[in-house]
This record gives structure tokens, C-alpha cells and sequence, in this order.
């Protein structure tokens, strides 16, 4: 059974690195990102010794391990997934006895396996480069409830992007909502800037939201800018929402596929 | 035992209309008209188990999607089906691992990859034993001449070297049923030739029931003593090849050799002259007249030879396709 999405996995790292030019330009996006957000903040901090509560080491940290982040919870299938149900292409795996959901979270895993090694060496490069210093939290427990939140937060990506992938069932012309959910997510989880740089009120509405727990509410665990108590309080939070986009992904799912029409010869 | 039963299968699709142009466009997408396409019509039929069945039509008569309905992927919208004893459109795995579909057009494999890779995927996928698995993929690599294309990656392989991957992948978990759309599409005489050689002998292997789809008569005549014929979603005919002959032949075929020139337009009174060289015609006449036309044909004209013919069957099979 396990062996299924073993296997998947396995044959999907292969792929990832097959496309070495596709990763490249990824990662040098990203690369370009990080830098311009790691001078930009260092320029703004200057000689102060804290901004917004976070202090310079704090920030440039939220920006390099903001990186490392991204890379393991903001990488996904959804695209292929798109591409799949309006080419028609995923009927190949609807009649072979896998669960889609688990192959695609297989794939997923190998992505993120490669991203996350890619995302490692660049912020090892920079920190080499320019010898920032990265903050390193000092407790056991804040290393177990980050690892826990961000093991919650990609579940939590993977079932949300899921979902608005499948939309595709619908809207067969176009990956549209995919595009805004993507774009939507990046500013709203945190990932140029820490979320306290925003007003109070659209602070409070967010909150309201799942993002801010996918990547900003973990950095700040990281980074122990929280209460071990408030953490544990975030966990059950991003719990809540994990729950709710497993049922609402399968629900949207289960509808599409009645919806679908196997286009295509 | 059955392997494939319907009853009164139908399948309606809704498509949006729109009217032509730009104007249309924006129309449409805010008052969307839809309607009712009924591409498979109340067909009903039975396969028994082993047999090699082939189901001919014209574009869009229906045919591929009634596959899409046996196996699982599209829901109809009314009528029965049981195949291997399942509801396929409840899809079970105990029935998707006993089945497998192969579209020409479409593939199953992974494109940057070498296709040892999906074959792999599948091996785990359909829980086959290491040891199944590689006298299965022996046995297949053997029959579809696929040594040197194991390794290269699929977007590499030519369309027919794809195709007998395809095949391979498909079936390496030995399923009882075979539905194949369109096996051919794309291939050159040979390789043509060389994927029927297989189908047939996978189906007298493995005892496998095979429904297949081809525009291609060779595929139809040389693999499949039975075809069912839709139009229009419609079922028109169910029953051995050889008999499609005398019920949609509604003529036969008179060749004569003359021993002086004989001009094409003098001969079209006695029937539709399909082919002239001078010192020989082919005739089309009409079933009820052949002896009266045949002996008009022997006193008229400086005969050295006739023959009389039924219609080749792949000229039959080719009307249907026509709608003709
Ligand atoms: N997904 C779909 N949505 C809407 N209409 C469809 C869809 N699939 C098929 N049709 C329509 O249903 C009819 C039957 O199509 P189908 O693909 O089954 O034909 P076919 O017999 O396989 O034809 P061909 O020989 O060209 O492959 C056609 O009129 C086609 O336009
Ligand atoms: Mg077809």
C-alpha cells in the first residue's frame, strides 16, 4: 500500500531533477527575492536595534528562513493538476486503482524534497556570502511545536490547493482561480513581510483567514517571539482549518468528478 | 461467462452554444445556452468472455464514449452496466485491477521519463510480485519488440515505439478485459501489422475478452470475427463480420476483360463503372440485376472474361464509416 506512493515518490524525484532548467529558474527567482528582501530590510533597519518588535537579527532571519519555508510549504502540484483534468489526462489515473489524492501528495512530497534542498543551499550560500547570522531557537520545545506547525501547513497548502486546482473541473478553459489563490496566499501569509508591518484592522481580518497560519504564525514560533502556550493555541487553530480544507477539498472533488466529462479521445 | 453486459447504456452530454464571433463570445459568458448532445443512445450488448469484439462507427458515432462509460470514467446518464461482474463507474479497485484502457491518443506514460519508470509505478500500483512483474514485462517486451525503447525517455520514442509502451503498461497486470480505442491511430503498415499480430495473440494467450476501436479495416477483417456497429449512438449492428456483407451489400462486383478498347462512358448504362483500362472494367451492379446486366455486358461488348463478386468487406466496413 505504502509502496504505491513510495514508488510515486521515488519516480517523481527522478522527474524534478530530469527538468533541471524548469528548477533553476524557480530557484533563481526565488534567490532574486531573498536578496532584494534581505537588503531591503537591512537598509530600513540601519543602526536601530529593533523594528516592529522584531529585532535585526529577528527579521533577516524571518526573510531567510521565510525562504527555507516557502520552499517546503508553497510547492505544490497544482498546475499539473490543472493541466490534468482540462487535457483530460488524469482519466489514466481514474481507472487504475490509486487514490489520486495520495499519488498527488506523493509527487508533492518529492517536490518539496528537492525545493527544500535547493532552499537550504541558497540560504547556506548567502549566510556564507555576506555572513549574515541566522537565528537559532534556544529551546527543544520551540524546534517540536515548529516542526509540528509546519508539518500542519503543508497539509493545510496541499489540501487548500487542492481544492482550487480542482475548480479546474469547472472552469476547464483556464487555471484562474489557481492564479489568484497563488497570488492572494503570498501576500497574505506573510511570505515578503512579516504581517505586523500592516494595520491592526487588516491584521485582525486576516487572522479571520487560514493563511497567516501557514508561514507567518510558524516563523514567529520559530523565531519565539510567542508564548509556548499562544503556540500550542496557533497549532489547534491551523488543526481546525486542516480539518476543514480535507473535507471541503474531498467534497469539491467528489462534485467535480461527477461533473466530468473525460473530454478528449 | 459474461464479460461486458448493458442495457439501454445512454449517455447525454450538455455543450454550450454560442453564436458566432467575438459578439457571441461575450454573450456567452453571461447567458449561457446549453444542449442536450446524446452521443450514446440506448445501446445494449453482450461480450462473452474471450472474445475479440470490434466496434466500428463513424466519427463521433459514440464509440469512445461508450469505452469511457465500461470503464469507469464517465457516469451514464441512464441505463445498466456490469462489466467483470462490477458496476464500473463505482470504481472498485477489485475491478480496476482486472482491466485496462488504452486510448491512441492519449498516454498513460510518464513523458520525461524512460517508460521502465511508469511500468514500474504499475507493477506497484496493480500489486503485482517482483516475479510476476518481470516475467510479465519479459513476456511483453518480447512480444512488442521493445528492448532498446525501455530506457529512453517517452518524449523521445517515435509515435509507434510510444504506442507498444503504451500497450506494455497497460498490460503487464494481465487484465481479462481490453478496451482499445483507435490502437493503430498513427502507425505505419508494419508497425500496424505488428500491434494486430499482438492483439491477437494476447487475446488467445490470455483467454482476455477485447473490445477495440479502429477506423482502420485491416484492424477490423484480420482481428475481429464479430463488430458491433453504432450511428449516431445508436446500435445498427451486432454480429459476425461476415454477415455485415450480405445484409449492407446491396450489390455485387463484375469485372470483365475485353480483347478490344472499350470506352468507359459506353459501359454506364449497365451499372457504376469503378475502375477502366481500356481492356478492362470493374462494374458496380445492383444485387437484383447482375445476370441481366452480365448478359447485356457479354452480348454488347467483345468479352474475353467475367467474374462475378460479392463487395470486398472492407468496402462495407469503409460505408459505414461513411454514413454512406
Ligand atoms: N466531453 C464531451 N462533451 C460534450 N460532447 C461530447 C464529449 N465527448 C463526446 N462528445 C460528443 O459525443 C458524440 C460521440 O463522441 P465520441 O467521442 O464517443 O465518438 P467516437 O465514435 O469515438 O468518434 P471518433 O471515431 O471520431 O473517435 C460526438 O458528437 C461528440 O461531439
Ligand atoms: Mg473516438
Amino acid at each position: 500500500m505504502i509502496r504505491k506512493y513510495w514508488t510515486a515518490y521515488a519516480i517523481s524525484l527522478q522527474e524534478t531533477l530530469q527538468r533541471r532548467s524548469s528548477l533553476l529558474m524557480d530557484r533563481v527567482g526565488g534567490v532574486a527575492i531573498i536578496v532584494s528582501l534581505y537588503y531591503f530590510w537591512k537598509a530600513l533597519l540601519g543602526t536601530k536595534p529593533s523594528f516592529l518588535g522584531y529585532s535585526g537579527e529577528q527579521m533577516l532571519s524571518y526573510v531567510l528562513v521565510m525562504n527555507i519555508l516557502r520552499s517546503f510549504v508553497f510547492t505544490g502540484r497544482g498546475w499539473q493538476l490543472v493541466g490534468e483534468i482540462s487535457s483530460g489526462r488524469i482519466s489514466s489515473y481514474l481507472v487504475r486503482p490509486i487514490s489520486y489524492h495520495g499519488y498527488t501528495l506523493a509527487l508533492d512530497l518529492a517536490q518539496k524534497t528537492v525545493h527544500l534542498a535547493a532552499a537550504f543551499l541558497e540560504v547556506g550560500v548567502l549566510i556564507a556570502a555576506i555572513g549574515a547570522r541566522v537565528y537559532l531557537p534556544h529551546s527543544l520545545s520551540t524546534w517540536l511545536l515548529f516542526s509540528v506547525s509546519v508539518a500542519v501547513s503543508s497539509l493545510l497548502f496541499f489540501f487548500m490547493e487542492f481544492m482550487v486546482s480542482s475548480l479546474a473541473f469547472w472552469t476547464s478553459e483556464s487555471g484562474g482561480p489557481l492564479f489568484c489563490f497563488e497570488l492572494g496566499l503570498q501576500f497574505a501569509a506573510g511570505t515578503f513581510f512579516p504581517l505586523d508591518v500592516l494595520p491592526h484592522s487588516l491584521q485582525k481580518a486576516l487572522a479571520m483567514t487560514p493563511f497567516p497560519y501557514m508561514v507567518f504564525f510558524p516563523i514567529n514560533i520559530y523565531l519565539e517571539r510567542m508564548a509556548p502556550a499562544e503556540a500550542v493555541k496557533i497549532l489547534g487553530i491551523q488543526a481546525v482549518w486542516l480539518a476543514f480544507f480535507v473535507w471541503a477539498a474531498t467534497a469539491v472533488w467528489k462534485l467535480g468528478l461527477s461533473n466530468y466529462s473525460a473530454e478528449g479521445g | 461467462m459474461l464479460s461486458i453486459e448493458t442495457r439501454a447504456l445512454t449517455k447525454n452530454f450538455s455543450v454550450p452554444e454560442k453564436d458566432p464571433g467575438l459578439w457571441g463570445s461575450v454573450k456567452s459568458l453571461f447567458n449561457r445556452r446549453w444542449r442536450q448532445v446524446r452521443a450514446v443512445d440506448s445501446v445494449s450488448i453482450k461480450i462473452e468472455e474471450g472474445e475479440l469484439v470490434g466496434f466500428l462507427g463513424a466519427n463521433g458515432a459514440g464509440k469512445t464514449t461508450t469505452l469511457k462509460m465500461l470503464s469507469g470514467l464517465l457516469t451514464p446518464t441512464s441505463g445498466e452496466a456490469v462489466v467483470l461482474g462490477h458496476v464500473p463507474w463505482k470504481r472498485k479497485s477489485a475491478f480496476q485491477r482486472r482491466f485496462s484502457l488504452v486510448m491512441g491518443q492519449r498516454t498513460q506514460l510518464w513523458w520525461e521519463i524512460p517508460a521502465l519508470e511508469t511500468f514500474r509505478l504499475n507493477q506497484v500500483i496493480y500489486g503485482l510480485s517482483d516475479a510476476d512483474y518481470k516475467k510479465n514485462l519479459g513476456e511483453l517486451v518480447d512480444l512488442l519488440e521493445l528492448q532498446d525503447c525501455l530506457s529512453v525517455p517517452v518524449k523521445k520514442l517515435s509515435l509507434g515505439q510510444r504506442m507498444r509502451a503504451e500497450l506494455a503498461a497497460a498490460l503487464l497486470h494481465k487484465p481479462a478485459l481490453l478496451l482499445l480505442d483507435e490502437p493503430t491511430l498513427g502507425l505505419d503498415v508494419v508497425m500496424q501489422q505488428k500491434v494486430r499480430a499482438f492483439i491477437k495473440e494476447y487475446n488467445k494467450r490470455n483467454k482476455a475478452t477485447i473490445l477495440l476501436t479502429s477506423h482502420n479495416m485491416d484492424d477490423v477483417v484480420e482481428l475481429c470475427p464479430r463488430v458491433i456497429v453504432i450511428e449516431l449512438g445508436r446500435l445498427l449492428y451486432d454480429g459476425p463480420l461476415a454477415q455485415l456483407v450480405s445484409r449492407y451489400a446491396d450489390h455485387k462486383i463484375i469485372r470483365a476483360v475485353f480483347d478490344r478498347e472499350v470506352k468507359a462512358a459506353d459501359l454506364a448504362h449497365l451499372g457504376t463503372v469503378v475502375e477502366d483500362g481500356g481492356l478492362k472494367a470493374v462494374l458496380q451492379v445492383p444485387r437484383g440485376q447482375v445476370s441481366a446486366r452480365a448478359a447485356k455486358l457479354l452480348q454488347g461488348f467483345p468479352v474475353v472474361d467475367l467474374t462475378i463478386d460479392e463487395v470486398p468487406i472492407d468496402d462495407i466496413v469503409r460505408r459505414i464509416f461513411t454514413h454512406k
